[in-house]
Parts: C-alpha cells; sequence; structure tokens
C-alpha cells in the first residue's frame, strides 16, 4: 500500500504483489488529517477486498507522511509522483504537480528517476488556491471554473503574485464590466505563468505530464500547454499518483522488482471532477497495469 | 479600487522629439551591422566618454526599464529566470541578465528553453552582443557585480572594467553634501579612475582618446542640465506646470542620449514648454490640492497607471528624489575645459551612494522649496538600495517638517510586486490627513 | 561520534548564544573598551592591537519588532534584525562600531545604527570589492593605515608595529586550531556536527582569541577520530556574513544527509587564510584581504580570475561529497546574483544540487525536511541504479 497525506487530502493505492491495482481512495480534507488519512486507508482497504493485515509492506508519502501508523518507511512525495507517473506514463521528462496550496515540478531521466526538484509550498501562488479565490470572486463553483476559462477571449492582465491581492484585482474586473469568462481565463494564464516560472527552475523537458488535483481542471491542462508550447497529458486519476508511486515503492522495497510495467499511455481529454465533495471522497478510474 | 481615469492628468509631450529614444534604441540594434563597437554598461553615466571614444553604448538599466515600460519585460524575465536568477534579485539586472541570455541564445541559435523562437525576436533580445563591458556603479553593491555576472554569462570571452566609486557615509564631522574631507577625497580618487578607464578606451579601440570630443559632449550635457534644473525649477510655482511624471519621462534624454545640440533643443523645448504653462496658467494636473514628493525609483511597469492615478485624486506629485538628485543634477561642478573631476563627483551624487545624514538633508530641502505636503515612498521590492533609507527618511520628514508620508508596494520592473490596492487606501488616508490638517491651521 | 560536550564546548556555546553577555563581562574584567564589528572583510587583528575586543556582530534570535519599521521587509534577515538590535537597544554594549565591506542593505542596517547610538564612533572603510585592478592592493592598503589611526582614536592609544604582529600571530594559531577541525571532517572525520563546528567559528568571531584557542585545544584533545556512517555526503554552501540557525543544520543532518565540507563564512571561509609574517603587518592585512578571495571565492567580491562556481566543483571533488546543499538567506542579493553560474557548473558535472531559502523567522522544518529527503532519496536512487 502506499499513503500520500497531502496538505489537503490523504489518498491510498494498494497494489498486489505483481503490481495490479486492487483498490485505490482519495479523502479531501481541507488539511493534513490523521482522520482523512484513516477512512482513505480504510476505504481503499474496502474497495481492495483486502484487509489490514494482510498487507506486506507501506510505504508513506506526503507532508504528513510521517503520521502515518505500522509504515515500513517514507520516501518524499517528490520520489514517490517520479515513480508513479513514470509507471504510468513511461518516457515522462516533465512532471508538473499543482495541488491545492503548494506545487512543484520535477525532472525525471530516461530511467524514470528524478533529476532535478523545484516546489512552491509557501505561499498561494499558482496553486489550487488560486482558484478557489477565483470562483468565490465570481461566484461560481470550483468545477464550472474549466468551463468559463475556456469561453473567455480577452487577456486581463492579472498580473499579482499575492492570491490576496489577485482577488482585489478579479474584484476591480468585475467592477469595472468585464465577463467572468475573460476574467476566468486571465486568473488560468496567470496560473500558467507562475508555473511557468517553476519550471524554468528546472528547464523545460517533454514529454510532460501534470498531475495534482488542478490537473482535473482541463482548463488549467490546456492554458499551462498553450504557455510551454508543448501538449500535456494528464493520468487518468492525477490525484493518485504520488500514492500509486508509493505503493509501487513499498513492493520494490519488500523485495519485488518491478519491471516498467507495461501501460497503455492514456490520452488527455478527462473532464475535471469536483474537489468539493463534503465527504471528501472521489470516484476513481485506474488503468489496467500488466507487468512484462 | 479603481483604475485611473485619462481625464485629469497633463503631461508634457515635445512633438519634435517623441521618437528621439526610441530611435537611439533602434539605431543600436544595428550597430554591428555598421561595424560599430558596442559597450555594455550600467548605472552612472560615462556615456560621453563612451561618444568621445567613437564607441556605441548600451545601458543596461535602461533598456529593463524601457521593457518594463512598454510591459514588454516578461520574455526576459522568463529567460532569466530560467537561467535560474530568483525572482526577489533586483528586477532591473534579473532583466537585463534575462536579455543578455536571449542575446547570447540569438547569437548561437540556441532553440532550446522555456522562451522559445518567437519570443526572441521580440524586443528582449535585439541588443546587440557587447564587445566589452564597463562597471561604473556608485551606491548599490548589486550594480557593482551586475556586470561582472553580464561577464560570466557571456563566459568570460569579453573583456571587462571596473571603476570603483566609492560610498558616502558621513564618517567624518565635517562631511556633508558637497562638502568635506571625505567628498574630497573620494573626488579625487574617482577622477583618477576615470583616467584608467580612459586608458582601457584606447586599447580597446586601438586609437588615442578624442579629448576635445569630451569636452564638446560635457559641454552639451551641462548646457542640458542647466535647462532641465531651471525648468524644475519653475515647479515651485503652486500649481505645478509639470510634474514628476514628465520628469520620469526625460530621464532617458538627460540619462544616455548623445550629447549634442539635439540633446540641449530638447531640454530647451521642455523649458520653454513649462514656462508657458507657467505664464498661461496651465496646470500639470488639472485640479491640483495636494503637491507630493516621490521617493524611491520608478515603478516603470506602472507608469502611465500611476501618473493617472494620482492625477485622479487631484494629486500634483511634484518632485522625487530618482529625478531630483540625479542624472547630472549639479552642473555648476561641471568645468567644460577639465570636465573629469565634475564628472567623477556626479558619479558620486547617485542617490543611493549617500549615507542618511545626506538624503534627509536632500529630501527635506526639497520638500520645504517645492512646497510638498505628504511623502509617498515607493516600497520598491527588488530595489533595496533606494528602500534602504526610506524609514529613516520618513520619520525625519514628520519630526523636522511635520510632513505625513506613506508607502506602497511595487517594484522597479516586476509587475507581479505592484499591490494597487495598498496605495489606492493609504494614499486616500494620507490625503485626508492633511486635509484635516488644514482645516485646523 | 562523540556526543558528551567537555566544559570547554559549553564555555563556548555560551558565548556564541548569548555574545552581549560575554562581551559584558570581558569589559568587567579588563576595563576595555569592545568594538562591534560587521562582516566579513574589517580587519579584526587590527582591532585586537589596539587592546580592545573586536567582535563579529551576530544575528540574534529575537522576533524582529521595531525593525520592521526601520528597513524593508524584503531586506535580508540579518540586516533587519541588525536595525532591529539597534533600535532596541541590544548593541549597547559596543562602544563603537566599524566595518569594511560593501553590501548596500548592511549599509542601511548600520544607518539605523548611527540613528540609535549616536553618541558612538561608527567608521566605514570602504575596502573596494573590485580585486583585479591592480590599484587594489594600493586603495586597500591605504584603508588599512585609515582604519590604524582611527583605531588609535577609538582606543586612546597607539598601535606599534610589534603589537600587530603580535596580533597577527594570535589570530592566525586560532584559524589554524580552527582549520585542523575542519581538514579533519574533510578527510573523514565525524566526530563533530556541523552544528557543532558552527559553535567553534561562531565563538571565535566573539571572544578573546587567546582564551578561544586555549578552549579549542581543550576540545581536540579530548576528541577521538569517529568514522561517518552511510549518510549521504553533502557540501554546505552559502551565508557569506551570518550563521545559518543550528537547528537548519541539525536537521539536514537529521534527513540522511553528513555535512563533509562547506564554504560557510561561520565555517570554512572565516579559517581558510592565514595573514602569515610576510613583510609589514599592514601589508600583510591587505594581501590577506585579496589572497582570501582567491582561496575561497566570495561573490561579495568582484575577481575576474577566481570562480566561486569552479571552486566548489573542485571543492566538491576534493571532499568527497556526493552532493551540494545551497544556504540562501532570502533576499541576499550577490548569492541571487550568482546562483546561476553555480548551478550550471554543477549540472555541467552531474552534482547533485539542492537551494534552500533561509529566513530570520521560523524555520519550515517540514517543508526542508521534504527537500533534503528528497534529495538523498535522488542520490541514492541513481546509486541503486548504476549498480
Amino acid at each position: 500500500m502506499g499513503v500520500d497525506l497531502g496538505s489537503t487530502s490523504a489518498k491510498a493505492v494498494i497494489l498486489d504483489e505483481s503490481g495490479a491495482f486492487l483498490g485505490a481512495s482519495a479523502i479531501q480534507m481541507g488539511a493534513v488529517s490523521r482522520a482523512g488519512m484513516r477512512r482513505a486507508i480504510d476505504d481503499a482497504l474496502d474497495r481492495a477486498s483486502v484487509t489490514l493485515s494482510q498487507l506486506t509492506a507501506t510505504i508513506s508519502t506526503g507532508y504528513g507522511r510521517r503520521l502515518v501508523p505500522d509504515i515500513g518507511r517514507t520516501f518524499t512525495e517528490i520520489t514517490c509522483h517520479a515513480r508513479g507517473v513514470a509507471a504510468l506514463c513511461p518516457g515522462v521528462r516533465l512532471i508538473v504537480d499543482i495541488g491545492g496550496q503548494d506545487s512543484k515540478v520535477i525532472a525525471v531521466d530516461e530511467d524514470g528517476l528524478v533529476d532535478d526538484f523545484a516546489m512552491n509550498d509557501r505561499c498561494a501562488s499558482g496553486t489550487g488556491r488560486f482558484f478557489e479565490v477565483l470562483a468565490r470572486a465570481i461566484e461560481c463553483e470550483v468545477d464550472e471554473l474549466a468551463g468559463l476559462a475556456m469561453a473567455g477571449d480577452r487577456n486581463l492582465e492579472v498580473s499579482s503574485m499575492c492570491a490576496t491581492f489577485a482577488e482585489t484585482e478579479i474584484v476591480s474586473l468585475l467592477a469595472s464590466g468585464s465577463e467572468r469568462t475573460d476574467i476566468a481565463a486571465s486568473v488560468h494564464r496567470a496560473v500558467s505563468a507562475r508555473t511557468l516560472g517553476l519550471i524554468a527552475q528546472v528547464g523545460k523537458k517533454t514529454p510532460v505530464v501534470m498531475t495534482g488535483g488542478v490537473a482535473k481542471n482541463a482548463a488549467a491542462v490546456h492554458f499551462l500547454s498553450s504557455a510551454l508550447g508543448v501538449p500535456v497529458d494528464v493520468p487518468p486519476d492525477p490525484q493518485i499518483t504520488g500514492a500509486y508511486g508509493a505503493a509501487l515503492l513499498a513492493l520494490e522495497t519488500s523485495g519485488t522488482v518491478v519491471s516498467r510495467p507495461d501501460v497503455e499511455f492514456l490520452p488527455t481529454g478527462q473532464t475535471a471532477h469536483s474537489c468539493g465533495n463534503c465527504d471528501g471522497s472521489t470516484e476513481l478510474h485506474m488503468p489496467t497495469v500488466r507487468m512484462s | 479600487m479603481s483604475a485611473p481615469t485619462l481625464g485629469k492628468s497633463n503631461k508634457i509631450v515635445i512633438p519634435t522629439a517623441t521618437n528621439m529614444v526610441g530611435d537611439y534604441w533602434e539605431n543600436l540594434f544595428t550597430a554591428k551591422e555598421r561595424g560599430k563597437q558596442v559597450v555594455w554598461y550600467n548605472g552612472s553615466a560615462v556615456n560621453p566618454v563612451f561618444q568621445a571614444a567613437g564607441l556605441e553604448w548600451c545601458h543596461g538599466e535602461a533598456f529593463s526599464a524601457r521593457l518594463a515600460a512598454q510591459q514588454l519585460e516578461k520574455p526576459a524575465q522568463l529567460a532569466g529566470e530560467e537561467y535560474g536568477y530568483i525572482g526577489e534579485l533586483c528586477s532591473y539586472a534579473r532583466t537585463h541578465l534575462g536579455c543578455a541570455v536571449l542575446t547570447k541564445q540569438a547569437r548561437s541559435e540556441d532553440e532550446n528553453g522555456i522562451v522559445g523562437l518567437v519570443d526572441q525576436q521580440q524586443l528582449a533580445s535585439r541588443l546587440p552582443a557587447p564587445d566589452f563591458f564597463v562597471n561604473a556603479y556608485a551606491g548599490c553593491s548589486t550594480g557593482q557585480q551586475w556586470d561582472e555576472i553580464s561577464y560570466r554569462v557571456f563566459g568570460k570571452q569579453v573583456p571587462i572594467f571596473n571603476v570603483s566609486l566609492p560610498f558616502l557615509p558621513s564618517n567624518k564631522p565635517d562631511a556633508g553634501y558637497l562638502r568635506g574631507e571625505e567628498w574630497e577625497q573620494a573626488s579625487r580618487y574617482v577622477a583618477d579612475q576615470l583616467h584608467k578607464l580612459i586608458a582601457f578606451l584606447e586599447t580597446m579601440t586601438g586609437r588615442p582618446f578624442d579629448w576635445d570630443a569630451l569636452r564638446q559632449n560635457m559641454s552639451y550635457i551641462k548646457r542640458a542640465s542647466e535647462l532641465r534644473r531651471e525648468a524644475m525649477a519653475l515647479c515651485r510655482a503652486a500649481p505645478t506646470p509639470a510634474t514628476y511624471w514628465d520628469w520620469i519621462a526625460s530621464i532617458a534624454h538627460i540619462n544616455f542620449m548623445p550629447a549634442g545640440p539635439e540633446l540641449v533643443q530638447y531640454f530647451a523645448d521642455v523649458k520653454a514648454e513649462v514656462q508657458y504653462r507657467l505664464d498661461h496658467a496651465i496646470p500639470g494636473v488639472r485640479n491640483e490640492r495636494y503637491r507630493l514628493y516621490f521617493d524611491g525609483i520608478m515603478n516603470w511597469n506602472k507608469l502611465g497607471w500611476l501618473s493617472r492615478k494620482f492625477a485622479d485624486a487631484d494629486v500634483a506629485v511634484v518632485c522625487g528624489r530618482y529625478t531630483h538628485n540625479a542624472f547630472w543634477q549639479e552642473p555648476h561642478l561641471i568645468d567644460t575645459e577639465d570636465p573629469i573631476l565634475g564628472m567623477a563627483q556626479h558619479y558620486l551624487l547617485c542617490p543611493t551612494n549617500h549615507g542618511v545624514k545626506t538624503l534627509k538633508h536632500l529630501t527635506n530641502r526639497d520638500c520645504v522649496d517645492y512646497g510638498i505636503d505628504g511623502i509617498v515612498f515607493h516600497a520598491s521590492r527588488t530595489c533595496r538600495a533606494f528602500t534602504n533609507p526610506q524609514h529613516l527618511l520618513a520619520k525625519s520628514a514628520q519630526k523636522e517638517l511635520g510632513i505625513p508620508s506613506m508607502f506602497f508596494e511595487g517594484d522597479v520592473a516586476d509587475a507581479s510586486f505592484y499591490k494597487d490596492e495598498i496605495l489606492e487606501s493609504r494614499l486616500a488616508a494620507m490625503l485626508e490627513g492633511i486635509d484635516v490638517r488644514r482645516s485646523r491651521v | 561520534m562523540p556526543s558528551t560536550f567537555t566544559q570547554a564546548m559549553l564555555t563556548m556555546s555560551a558565548a556564541a548564544d548569548s555574545p552581549t553577555d560575554y562581551v559584558a563581562q570581558w569589559k568587567r574584567t579588563t576595563g576595555r573598551k569592545a568594538l562591534g564589528v560587521f562582516p566579513m572583510n574589517f580587519p579584526s587583528e587590527l582591532a585586537h592591537a589596539a587592546g580592545v575586543l573586536p567582535v563579529i556582530i551576530q544575528e540574534d534570535r529575537e522576533p524582529i519588532t521595531v525593525g520592521r519599521n526601520l528597513l524593508g521587509e524584503f531586506n535580508c534577515g540579518y540586516t533587519r534584525n541588525v536595525a532591529d538590535q539597534a533600535a532596541l537597544g541590544r548593541l549597547d554594549v559596543y562602544d563603537g562600531f566599524f566595518h569594511a565591506d560593501h553590501c548596500i542593505q548592511l549599509l542601511g542596517a548600520i544607518d539605523v545604527v548611527r540613528e540609535d547610538e549616536s553618541d558612538k564612533p561608527v567608521y566605514f572603510g570602504q575596502l573596494m570589492s573590485s580585486m583585479s585592478d591592480d590599484w587594489a592592493f594600493p586603495q586597500v592598503l591605504g584603508k588599512m593605515e585609515d582604519f590604524r589611526s582611527e583605531l588609535e582614536k577609538f582606543a586612546g592609544r597607539p598601535i606599534s608595529t610589534a603589537d600587530l604582529a603580535r596580533s597577527i600571530d594570535i589570530f592566525d594559531t586560532n584559524r589554524r586550531l580552527m582549520r585542523t577541525i575542519f581538514e579533519n571532517r574533510r578527510s573523514g572525520d565525524a566526530a563533530l556536527t556541523s552544528a557543532q563546528l558552527q559553535v567553534l567559528v561562531k565563538s571565535s568571531m566573539i571572544m578573546d582569541k587567546e582564551e578561544h584557542s586555549e578552549l579549542l585545544r581543550q576540545v581536540t584533545a579530548s576528541l577521538n577520530f569517529v568514522p561517518r556512517n552511510d549518510r549521504i555526503r553533502v557540501h554546505l554552501s552559502g551565508h557569506f556574513c551570518h550563521a545559518p540557525k543550528p537547528e537548519l543544520l541539525e536537521l539536514i543532518e537529521d534527513c540522511g544527509a553528513i555535512v563533509v565540507d562547506d564554504d560557510l563564512f561561520h565555517g570554512t571561509r572565516y579559517v581558510s587564510t592565514d595573514i602569515g609574517e610576510t613583510g609589514h603587518p599592514l601589508e600583510a592585512l591587505a594581501s590577506v584581504y585579496l589572497r582570501r578571495n582567491t582561496a575561497i571565492p566570495c561573490p561579495t567580491r568582484v575577481q575576474h580570475e577566481a570562480d566561486w562556481d569552479r571552486f566548489l566543483v573542485d571543492s566538491v571533488y576534493a571532499s568527497g561529497a556526493q552532493g551540494v546543499i545551497v544556504l540562501m538567506a532570502k533576499f541576499c542579493e550577490p548569492h541571487m546574483l550568482f546562483y546561476p553560474e553555480l548551478r550550471k557548473a554543477l549540472e555541467a558535472k552531474s552534482i547533485p544540487l539542492l537551494l534552500i531559502e533561509t529566513e530570520h523567522e521560523g524555520l519550515p522544518m517540514e517543508s526542508i525536511r521534504t527537500r533534503v529527503e528528497a534529495l538523498v532519496e535522488r542520490i541514492r536512487r541513481k546509486q541503486l541504479s548504476t549498480v
């Protein structure tokens, strides 16, 4: 099992000894939470029809990784995301992970190993929080943002890197009669610009894969792809790639040699999922992983 | 928060010179094709020396300012970020070094990177590659290291010369503005450095230095500066005929346009226009109710925005440290027959090269001379040289003159640091405070 | 690895943690003056020769309060903290302040010191930072002469050539003792943690040198060689004028890394270069300013033929470090300016690099832990993959 206890959500993935998926779960809690972690684990075990005692190895990752009980060891989410995405999207060279309140960029080599990384976990600049601010300001649900942004065609500059001041810029635009679609598009563009800055720290490499909650927003993916000038792909459930990578590492560290799995590379165009369910759980769609 | 209107500001435009600066840059971009040697420099206005040596000169900061003012700075800043410059670094340096990276990439047709080939065709990558660097930067220590870094970006393949300009800390009791042992010693030291610079240029150009040309250049610059200062002095009148934003618009001219009759004519025209407005009661701001001083380096990304915003609030920003205590501001020091010492002294008079004792004197003097009601401090995020003394200056103005201050956040060339809400609310609060004080008098 | 502190370590820690207490006690005992010195290149040997105690002003641990309205929030933590110390009277124990370095942010902080300690002498003798020029040595020598006459006024007594030669010898001895410890670490001795090494250097910047050298001898006499374990070997680079927080050093070494070398000011930079007995002592002081930068280039200086990036790569090869952790004080301009050259040089040699920005207020422990562990994991996994 791999457990990713992040800043706003808890994810768990269970694999069998061949690396095939048995079950997975993602719980939105809004903050690092032991309760959320327990729910994610219980939910994944339930879906996998497996009990806790049947697990032979568990690796935890994410900010709360040391809170997870009975773990073999931990790995950082950098290593786990790289491992997971490299398995799901063989040949990937750049991973862009944008979460609720942090973002990171990981450059991987041809073997899927981490070459370099850059993180922003100091402020909301360029993270999912920016989109929450936008949704609040233009009075819509977060999952409506993608549709609005794709319909926008004017570039209204939203230049402040600070989410608080960006909100005041948005209010000003609304007051001067700007369309919500154009505002939404402009904020998406601003987030892409911030992400570009983070990518600049490790260097632009291709192919590019986007993960994290924000990857479920098709407009965010589209605007980043435009800014980079290259296609950006998204795995089927981009939120659990860290937990998946942790599970693969659990397999490796328990002695099973995991060769590169024979995974069909799934295309982009997935619609965004809601991140705001009050019970926190989301339905997941995972590819079948066949071991070669 | 409100977007500024066009209604109330009344900027000075010299119709015969609207393209002077643009033409200068367009011409510079073709320097290599014309077989000219190009020197890259920042900071001090050593360009009259370059001009006399037959060189073409590229002032890095000025180019960064131009990009920012035209909202074209992003490709350069992104190229800089990709190269590894962190966003908290002086954005002048970051922008210019980004241009250096783009220039170098364009030269080697290197297409890799965040900033794709399309962007490289933009303004940011058009600077001609340097034949050598001259660093002559007073005040800011970043400035003194900046050209060294450009030198390394170009792989240490291009020669560099450093003019060391000492800081004026007011160590001694007799130290003061334009006086004291420290001032005299520093002046002589820098004059000696300038002679060494000229020897370096002779080596680079392979020809003897044209001292007559330097004397002539400095005669023009001295005259241009006198006209500029005379025009500025006319703004002691209330309402002021011209504003700080007008002086900002003519920084490029006084700072690095070629010395010659055209430059003198430009400032003669500026002075004539200011005089005309004074004579015909045409104010710089339609309804001047407040006169403010602007301290700090210019926020180039928001040039037009800020000038309209203050005018909307009936504020005439009359003068500021960056415009009034820089750029050949003491022309009487220049002896046109032997200009080196006067030039050396001007390089020492960079507004970030003084300890706070001198800066308090200059700020308070200007506030009295121009009848100032309040001070706006631009707390530029990445320019610490300018922001260093600001809190102490604010306290001094309040204590010595009873003048209130406000601070707003922005930056010299990075738009993402500007916070409009802070400016809006604090300006309104300061003006209300001024109203209250007036009502009590 | 030995983990018990001798009494010497406790004494040095006390001075490092509370410099003003040490200075106050020293003044009471000796009846002499204490000189506040700002980093990095002021010739403390000259002050020592005048019979005063030169103390390099350290960042202290108090949260910045008044300092927030004296310098911009985007000044580095050290300079804002210095402004705070001055404004709140925490520098009152010093009888004067001298400095030699031109960092514009530091000059801003020292202007605050001038305001708040206005009855005390504050003297700036600017050593030119362009080191490659023929006129650099004469300029620096001239400044050393100025420093001598100003120090004589401050101390109220002359400084003889013999006094200065003696002080130089005392300081060189102290440097040599510390340098041996650093060389041992480089060669594989893990007896002292990097936090402990910082105590040695920091207390040297504060204490009477002869007293400090005696304490160093006591420490080294009680140490036995301790071999390293299998933690990933790292070189720490950065922080040119104030000390990184010891908790940060401890955290790094708790995350699977061991520091085997550094080029921190509170580290190898402070001890690298002896003044020696060459020529007239004032000329020796001027010469060491230039030689020190050739030995370990500092990005606050401009020296065309000294490449900090190349030095760093050479250091990594010499120590066997497997990666570099750059500790960058947030808002430190010279560091930000040079950093891309470092990154380029390390990338060209495939040397893993991690950048950690540090601040005065707070240490985001989990955030840094994640980064350091990710670096360690990265290095280990590549090691495994090449087996």
